[in-house]
């Protein structure tokens, strides 16, 4: 059934589809209507919807209760994130199963509290000390907001770890048609459970590519928890062998996924000398200049990014085919994620097209870009 | 059972800190409670206390600097029948100030041990929060010149059910403890130690000497609040009963298929309060619920009352991949405020497109068809509140994108809620309102 319907509106619903029962957040725009959502529906649920006093205690409360075994959420924009971000290096080291919502907005500081952009898409990444890596998605509209907030539970439970879903301004407070009934939802997973019966060692891998398994707080096993450098049992160690297994096991056991968070979406004309890759809001403005051109008969490829850390490298090599020239990327950041594709891509011209008044970048403005010479 | 996997000497801290004596204490407190180990969670914040962790046999959490109270309530939220004891220095008590007042304010079942050695033993002897005024630390080494933190009386004002400060050389502090434990909601036990690194030294201070400083900073020892047994009670009763509340708010109904012509962008601009936003939303939610395509961007300023309100509403019979109303086809102009943000796109709009305007308002120079109307007319027979759907419904009308009895019959459909009656009224007279009327 079609609704009509708000991005916001949509990460509520997934949160609840994908079995959510602790949220944890304190108002911003424009992600404030993710908590209120959260609180109307699990009032009277028995699950936890809380406005706390900032956003550090919103994402230490959720890594809490994560730890107690709940799957939590919390939400915010650019500025919350920043506060997050010593938590979020300690969902990373503790191997807490966390999803994080960030609806992006005009940045740096204050900002456009109404105004949009999508400028987090590196912070995002890169948000917290020692630069381990977190799966990272971004949706283009609500349906994506929906299936993608979903999966960012299946990544946190499935690897243990901080999950970023990005939205922005204009997807999450946009009412929108949406059918999120004909959204198709893989099972939910939940995290590796530990044996009732065995030993219990918190931390215990036996390849850096496993995730260890999850004992709750309060339950059988008795827990070891911790934000400094640990070895198997959670106990803190100076053991250089097991500093190395510990941290090479945090790189490792997202890159070894990243076939898995592979999240694109490709329309592909084998014959194409050009390939736009969009995501977030301005993936719909490249699908339109994409369908105008071939109009025009045009030999045009396209590729929608969802999953955007890790790099969809093996995608974009794809995606590249033979007579690729030149990719577009449209952004509305000061051209962030461009160099990341120069980077999976050296060998072909990447132009940027940015934005960053607050508005959106049009399909005109994709058309046109497209339509002058190939530069270099 | 203890709960310590270690005793005092076997401590990493320091000859003569009083950390292990505290760890000792807290335990036999623990212990009185004859709660199984897995029900109880030590929560440890950062600094010399926070190494604590691993003495103990129970579960343990040991997080950032002045947030383990955020971690300690989240996992008290989702297993209440669970002890949680927070393990936290003076540091921790400034840093994260606003966490214990908060979850004294929530009475948050949590229970915190302070460890109050006035100064950061760990990084190297700088003052803290609590570091009493006068007194010599490597960050003010004058003396410091600030006013001690009064963490106990700042919980107690603020909902903590037990509160109490003793020096940790005082063997009732374990009663102390023990009723900390047992108190319903939020309990705090500031415990006044000896830090024999940098404090005690610095200042020339023996342990008989922290009675001297609770006496000379006018922070006494003892129990400092206690909440009665009507008082325990309701806490420990007190329950927040809400209805749930229907979990798909853009459920809309069908209706028969509308006909339209193509892409149309729509721009309403007014004022805050004029209830511009969900007018275009009622539209968007006739059109979805006649088969068509809907995108409502909204432009309003972070003010709430006040200033500009402009919803722009693109419907289309195809998906709509880009949300933007850069150029509408119809423009409705409803205040001063509307006009004035508007303005400056009127004379690029193109000659095709139609701007429905209340007559009153002065319109910039434009290509457009402009069709003036008598809104305050229309606001005395639709109500205030209802102004602006009539208003959107009459600009519809006008542009003639669809039959307004096809429209109505979607609007029958997609329009719920307490308001439905009155929107539907609202956007009949609307439908039915003439530029002369």
């Amino acid at each position: 059934m079609r609704e009509f319907i708000t991005g916001n509106d949509a990460v509520v619903r997934a949160a609840i589809a994908a079995g959510c029962d602790y949220f944890a957040g304190y108002p911003i725009t424009p992600a404030s209507s993710i908590l209120s959502g959260m609180i109307d529906a699990f009032s009277g649920t028995g699950r936890i919807a809380i406005q706390t006093e900032d956003e550090i205690a919103a994402i230490g409360q959720c890594i809490g209760a994560a730890m107690a075994g709940a799957k939590a959420m919390t939400a915010t924009s650019g500025p919350g994130l920043s506060l997050y971000s010593e938590n979020i290096g300690l969902a990373q080291m503790g191997e807490v199963p966390l999803v994080i919502v960030d609806v992006q907005r005009m940045g740096p500081a204050t900002g456009g509290a109404t105004a949009t952009g999508e400028g987090d898409v590196l912070f995002a990444r890169h948000v917290t000390a020692g630069g381990y890596p977190l799966p990272v998605f971004a949706a283009a509209d609500a349906e994506s907001a929906y299936r993608l907030t979903y999966r960012a539970f299946n990544v946190a439970e499935r690897l243990r770890t901080p999950v970023i879903m990005l939205s922005s301004k204009d997807i999450a407070l946009t009412r929108q048609t949406a059918d999120l009934d004909a959204v198709d939802l893989p099972a939910a997973l939940s995290r590796p459970a530990a044996m009732d019966t065995a030993a219990f060692q918190p931390y215990a891998v036996q390849h850096p590519a496993d995730v260890p398994a999850f004992a709750p707080v309060g339950g059988h096993h008795r827990v070891r928890f911790t934000g400094s450098i640990h070895d198997e049992n959670g106990v803190l160690t100076i053991d250089h062998r097991k500093i190395e297994h510990k941290l090479a096991h945090l790189t490792v056991k997202i890159g070894a996924a990243a076939e898995w968070l592979e999240d694109v979406s490709a329309d592909l004309d084998g014959e194409a000398d050009t390939l736009v890759v969009s995501y977030g809001q301005s993936d719909g403005a490249a699908r339109e200049a994409v369908a105008e051109l071939r109009g025009a008969r045009r030999r045009i490829s396209h590729l929608t990014v969802y999953g955007l850390w890790p790099v969809p490298v093996a995608a974009l090599h794809r995606a590249i085919t033979p007579n690729v020239r030149r990719i577009i990327a449209p952004e509305l950041n000061i051209g962030l994620y461009a160099d990341e594709l120069r980077r999976a891509a050296p060998g072909v011209e990447v132009v940027s097209i940015t934005r960053v008044d607050g508005r959106l970048i049009s399909p005109r403005m994709i058309v046109e870009r497209i339509n002058q010479k190939p530069c270099g | 059972m203890s709960i310590l996997t270690a005793r005092r000497k076997d401590m990493a801290y320091c000859p003569g800190c009083s950390h292990g004596l505290v760890l000792e204490q807290l335990d036999q407190a623990i212990e009185r409670l004859g709660l199984p180990l897995e029900r109880i969670c030590i929560v440890s914040d950062i600094g010399c206390i926070g190494i604590a962790d691993r003495y103990f046999a129970c579960h343990t959490f040991h997080g950032l600097h002045g947030r383990s109270i955020t971690y300690a309530e989240g996992i008290h939220r989702v297993r209440p029948d669970m002890l949680v004891v927070v393990l936290i220095g003076d540091g921790g008590c400034g840093i994260g100030t606003a966490h214990l007042v908060h979850a004294a304010r929530r009475r948050a079942g949590i229970k915190v041990v302070v460890c109050n050695n006035f100064n950061f033993g760990m990084t190297g002897g700088q003052h803290s929060p609590t570091t009493p005024e006068c007194t010599c630390t490597t960050t003010t080494p004058d003396g410091a010149a600030d006013q001690a933190f009064d963490v106990c009386e700042t919980v107690a004002v603020n909902g903590a059910s037990y509160v109490a400060r003793h020096s940790a050389l005082d063997p009732g502090c374990v009663d102390s403890l023990e009723a900390a434990l047992r108190a319903p909601g939020f309990a705090l036990v500031d415990l006044w130690e000896l830090c024999v690194a940098y404090f005690m030294p610095s200042n020339d201070l023996k342990p008989q000497d922290l009675l001297t400083l609770s006496q000379r900073t006018d922070l006494p020892f003892g129990v400092l609040r206690q909440a009665t047994a009507a008082e325990s009670n309701r806490q420990a009763t007190r329950v927040i009963a809400t209805a749930g509340s229907p979990m798909r708010p853009g459920a809309v109904g069908q209706a028969p298929r509308l006909s339209w012509p193509g892409r149309t962008e729509i721009s309403v601009a007014g004022s805050a309060g004029q209830r511009i936003r969900s007018a275009v939303a009622t539209l968007g939610e006739i059109a979805v619920a006649g088969g068509l395509f809907a995108a409502e961007v909204d432009d309003f300023p972070i003010t709430v009352r006040r200033g500009h309100s402009v919803s722009n509403l693109v419907i289309s019979p195809r998906p709509i991949r880009y949300p933007s109303v850069d150029n509408p086809d119809l423009l409705v102009l409803l205040s001063a405020d509307g006009v004035a943000r508007a303005g400056p796109g009127l004379a690029s709009m193109r000659p095709s497109g139609l701007i429905v305007v209340a007559r009153d308002l002065e319109v910039p120079t434009t290509p457009a068809r402009v069709v003036r109307f008598d809104f305050a007319g229309l606001e005395r027979q639709a109500g205030k509140a209802s102004a602006a759907v009539a208003a959107v419904a009459f600009a519809v009308q006008t542009a003639g994108w669809a039959r307004p009895d096809e429209l109505q019959a979607a609007a029958e459909a997609a329009v719920h809620g307490s308001y439905r009656g009155e929107t539907l009224r609202a956007l009949a007279t609307g439908f039915l309102w003439t530029p002369a009327a």
